[in-house]
């Protein structure tokens, strides 16, 4: 108990506000060739948002930025990452789903050791993050209630 | 008063982290980053679950299972730490049933430190990996079910030019709240054929991985000696083949166990061995997707002694493949898996999109999935027990979003089930059907409503049950809900008394009431309700949980 309490309270002195880049991560593509997360930064904001076959709200929420995607294309240049966080149990489930849900503007990707997962320090799904062009994360949300993506919009404009 | 200070910390530091848009320690060129869980329960008193013999109220009304977890990373080098607490574990998780449910278990730490270069990967400390499908080694973490069995040691890997991989691991596994003495090690090997043969019109590799298990003492125990077991050392092997090409695509991977191993408690050691393969195909909206395993006694425990039982002395992954239902009818008798230790089953699943090229907020979504698993021949139990239907499900979910403010899923599932697979007692078979209705409105940007009505019929388990759930938002930062289950044929059967003794029936009702606030980084889930007794799944895997009332708080942060 006391050295729960001493971590919080370090964490508690420690913070500051600064700029947190994307962890050197591997993760699967669509094809199951393995692609380091670093590949994605290219100059565009991206969404990426945690999602697996098992999580209700997860795929609403990414159904949700589908529906309103165009829209926002052409107010800002952006891409989104839909990272799947299912097992081998359900891999298999989650690549037909992306097909089958209509995400094909969507860059989808396989973490099914959850590498990824674990060094964005997400607990719970859907959890969705903000990152510019150069890859610093700017803002991050968890849980998902519909209409919440248009905050999503709102940071992702923010950064012009 | 401990609990409250370590909440208040909790609190603090996760309301501080969040009020900064992305808060972050920045330590010189490195970067500090983590997350805190908490998840807390308070079981409170319920006369009628008690009078129903359904619930005991646990003398330590209060379970909490709490997570820090701190990762540094400075270019292409990390470290991290994590801190677990069980302040005491809940009810109904096998780390409260193999450990002790009244003691707080606290300070087991994860821990590692980790080098990512371009073509290699070396990691010492706490591990989480697999191989293949697990089905000979996986190591993971699910604080759902209470799991977590991290290899403590070294891992290594290589990748020549996308041709090669090799990898390398070396450990001692966690079992529960502390390290297991036994080692563990393996090693895996992927030869992608299609880019040595410079093909590009799709995918082509084949895969074999061996681990091994060293239990030190294991053939010269009297207690293992007694249950057949002749060797310490346990070696198995995996064998895979991948191919992607044109929208097709084939997973296929057999393992076996090369010497006997306790697979159960209940049966002599053998040796196992387990199919699994996996088919696919898409095509622009459409995709259908098979799954295809068989097994025989390949369940692989951490340790081979006494005592070190339950759902956390397992170190492959042999999950439960069907499909994991989210509706609360659909999931109150889940498939729980064969008893005698072999399976033989698959699944299907059929996604198909139509949707209107002009308008994006107008389409139809539809699903469909089958699954069905049974019992194979097996010598040691009576003849009716062979090949027998464990489980069977048909399941559809219609899909429509009608334009920006409306979206309506309708769901039907039939499911059939065994209840007694694996006692050696007499079979009874059951069904029931499932219906639900789901709406979703949207008023705006920032409110939204969504409404649940479900029915399930039975005509022989415990009959039809009646379910519903409303919940409201207000985007991004609130939800609120109440939902309510009950089974309409209990009332006979539930008898309580009143005040002055009288006699009278009632029925039972499951309800929950719930809220939920999420800033940026910060989240926390509160509820209060009657929880029927049952089984959680998370990831093919369930846990059974005991019947309470009580108080839900669940409070998650990252920075």
């Amino acid at each position: 108990m006391k050295k729960f309490l001493f971590l919080m309270l370090a964490l508690v002195i420690g913070v500051s506000a600064s700029a947190q880049t994307l962890p050197d991560v591997k993760v699967e593509n669509q094809e199951g060739k393995v692609i380091s997360v670093r590949e994605l930064v290219d100059g565009t904001p991206m969404i990426i948002s945690f999602w697996s076959t098992t999580c209700k709200p997860c795929i609403m929420e990414l159904n949700a930025i589908n529906d309103s995607f165009y829209e926002w294309l052409e107010e800002v240049d952006m891409k989104v990452v839909a990272i799947s966080v299912d097992d081998s149990r359900t891999l298999s489930r989650a690549r037909a789903m992306t097909q089958g849900q209509g995400w094909d503007d969507f860059v989808c990707l396989y973490d099914k050791n959850q590498d990824f997962k674990r060094a964005m320090n997400v607990s719970l799904t859907p959890h969705t993050f903000i990152v510019d062009g150069n890859g610093t994360i700017v803002y991050s949300h968890s849980g998902y209630t519909p209409g919440s993506e248009q905050e999503l919009f709102e940071k992702i404009k923010a950064l012009k | 008063m401990k609990k409250f200070l370590l909440l208040l910390g909790v609190l603090g530091a996760t309301i501080l982290a969040t009020e900064s848009a992305s808060a972050q320690i920045q330590v010189g060129e490195g970067q500090i980053s983590g997350a805190v869980e908490s998840n807390n329960i308070y079981y409170g008193p319920d006369k009628k679950l008690e009078n129903l013999g359904l619930m005991q109220r646990p003398e330590l009304p209060f379970g909490s299972h709490d997570f820090i977890k701190v990762d540094y990373s400075i270019g292409r080098f990390s470290a991290g730490i994590q801190l677990d607490g069980y302040l005491p574990p809940m009810d109904g998780y096998d780390i409260s049933t193999y450990k002790q449910r009244d003691t707080k278990l606290t300070g087991f730490l994860t821990k590692y430190v980790q080098w990512e270069d371009t073509n290699y990967g070396i990691r010492l400390g706490d591990i989480y990996d697999q191989f293949g499908n697990g089905l000979i080694f996986r190591t993971y973490e699910d604080r759902a079910l209470g799991f977590n069995n991290a290899l403590a040691g070294a891992r290594a890997y290589y990748n020549f030019n996308n041709y090669v991989s090799v990898k390398a691991i070396a450990g001692m596994p966690r079992l529960y709240d502390v390290r297991n003495t036994n080692w563990v090690y393996g090693a895996d090997l992927s030869l992608s054929i299609s880019d040595m043969a410079g093909w590009t019109g799709g995918m082509v590799s084949i895969e074999g991985s061996y681990i091994g298990r060293y239990q030190h003492g294991a053939s010269t125990d009297e207690i293992l000696q007694y249950t057949g077991i002749t060797g310490d050392y346990l070696n198995m092997v995996s064998g895979r083949l991948n191919f992607e090409a044109a929208g097709f695509t084939l997973r296929g991977e057999y393992a076996a166990k090369l010497n006997e191993d306790l697979y159960s408690a209940m049966n002599a050691p053998a040796k196992g061995n387990v199919v699994h393969v996996d088919l696919g195909y898409s095509h622009r909206r459409f995709s259908a997707s098979a799954t295809f395993r068989r097994y025989e006694k390949m369940q692989t425990p951490i340790t081979l002694s006494a005592g070190a039982l339950g759902g956390g002395n397992t170190l492959n992954y042999l999950p439960l493949l069907t499909r994991q239902h989210t509706y609360m009818l659909a999931s109150l008798n889940p498939y729980q898996g064969s008893g005698t230790g072999d399976e033989i089953g698959g699944q299907f699943d059929v996604y198909y999109s139509l949707r209107n090229k002009k308008e994006r907020t107008k389409y139809w979504n539809f699903h469909a999935n089958f699954s069905t698993y049974y019992s194979m021949d097996y010598a040691s139990y009576s003849s009716t027990m062979k090949g027998r239907m464990l489980w069977l499900d048909v399941n559809a979910d219609v899909e429509r979003q009608w334009g920006k403010h409306l979206k309506t899923t309708l769901f039907y599932s039939h499911q059939q089930w065994d209840e007694a697979h694996g006692l050696g007692i007499e079979a009874h078979n059951y069904s029931s059907d499932i219906f639900v209705a789901d709406v979703t409105y949207k008023f705006n940007k920032k409110y939204s409503m969504r409404v649940e009505a479900q029915y399930l019929a039975s005509n022989n388990y415990e009959g039809d049950w009646v379910a519903g759930l409303i919940e409201f938002n207000i985007a991004p930062k609130f939800s609120f809900y109440v939902s309510d289950m009950w089974n309409c044929e209990a009332m006979e059967k539930n008898t309580f008394y009143d005040e002055n003794g009288e006699e009278y029936n009632e029925l039972l009702h499951y309800y929950q009431v719930g809220a939920s606030f999420t800033h940026s980084r910060f989240r926390a889930q509160l509820s209060y309700g009657r929880n029927r007794a049952g089984y959680v799944c998370s990831g093919g895997v369930c846990r059974y949980q005991p019947a309470y009332t009580g108080i839900n708080l669940s409070l998650t942060a990252s920075f």
